[in-house]
């Protein structure tokens, strides 16, 4: 077996044994830790926002600064193709 | 009971798509399998009560990024080279 | 990428219309049922790959060009952080909700629980909405569109 091999194998089973632990010591499915603010938002969010769609509302009104972030990203994505594959005038 | 089962199958299901994905020689299949390996994540994303990321994923990993990818093989070559 | 064969064309156009109105439902009632700006978004700039892949990209780009979607989606952006901005003029605070409880369009508040759903409701949250569909629209279309057309291109040569 050549090295490279070896070194992958080696490295996937270090990899696989650390995320065998996180694995183990995940809450179990279905009952979330801490849930204050889960809680709040779900009690709160009809009438603190008037849309009856409480993930809109997080996305949309609570959390904003992240939907500006994503709007960001795909504004950073679509200037770089269309640069990217601009036909240059002669 | 089924639910269990569909828990079960799923994610299972999106496993052996995604190595098919990596094993499979010929590019084009490759990226038909990344598609359905999409499509079955929006699908476990619904049975995880998350309808919102669902549609997300179909619509963009199972249509938009299966044409960018089909349109960058066309651009290339369709074989992976031996390595 | 010439178009496709007439069967596919034929296809393409009988479906087009419902795709196309299923993302504008999304987007439009993003405050109410599950979707919003970029999953709506998604689904329309699917239904527009599926015509530019029927029809073929030089006849996509005769149509609509580059620059005005790429215009379209700067328009989108500048809404949405107008938006933002006009929440900090109204209200108190960046990305103020300060439609809600006014008068005015998407103004009134829901009764709390579960019950029938106004589209009336959510202050600026549909009008964000509006607007990232606007851009996710505009963005997602013109790297395809874009990406397809250059292949096309290389490919005369």
């Amino acid at each position: 077996m050549e090295k490279r091999s070896i070194a992958a194998i080696l490295s996937f089973s270090v990899v696989a044994v650390f995320f065998m632990f996180t694995v183990l010591l995940i809450h179990p499915f279905g009952n979330p830790v801490s849930t204050e603010m889960d809680d709040d938002i779900i009690s709160n969010a009809q009438t603190d926002t008037g849309a009856n769609n409480a993930v809109t509302s997080v996305v949309f009104d609570y959390r904003g600064f992240d939907t500006l972030g994503e709007a960001t990203v795909l504004f950073t994505a679509v200037a770089g193709v269309v640069m990217l594959f601009r036909r240059i005038k002669k | 009971m089924i639910d269990e089962l569909i828990h079960f199958v799923i994610p299972l299901l999106i496993i052996i798509a995604a190595i098919v994905a990596i094993l499979l020689r010929d590019l084009l299949a490759s990226v038909i399998a990344l598609a359905a390996m999409s499509l079955l994540l929006s699908l476990e994303f619904y049975i995880l009560q998350a309808p919102d990321v669902a549609i997300a994923e179909a619509g963009v990993g199972a249509c938009l990024t299966t044409a960018i990818l089909v349109l960058a093989i066309k651009g290339t070559k369709r074989k992976e080279d031996e390595v | 990428m010439s178009g496709m064969s007439k069967i596919v064309k034929t296809i393409t156009s009988i479906s087009i219309p419902f795709i196309l109105i299923y993302g504008l439902y999304v987007i439009a009632h993003g405050h109410l049922t599950p979707g919003g700006g970029f999953q709506g978004g998604a689904i329309f700039a699917s239904g527009l790959v599926m015509v530019l892949v029927a029809y073929g990209s030089v006849w996509t780009m005769e149509k609509i060009k580059e620059k005005n979607l790429t215009m379209l989606e700067s328009l989108g952006a500048f809404c949405f952080i107008l938006i933002a901005f006009l929440g900090l003029v109204f209200g108190t605070v960046f990305f103020n909700n300060y439609l809600v409880g006014s008068n005015s369009i998407f103004g009134t508040v829901p009764a709390a629980g579960s019950g029938l759903a106004d589209i009336n409701t959510a202050g600026v949250i549909p009008l964000m909405n509006f607007a990232v569909g606007l851009k996710v629209i505009a963005g997602l279309f013109a790297i395809v569109l874009v990406m397809a057309y250059a292949i096309s291109k290389k490919e005369e040569k």
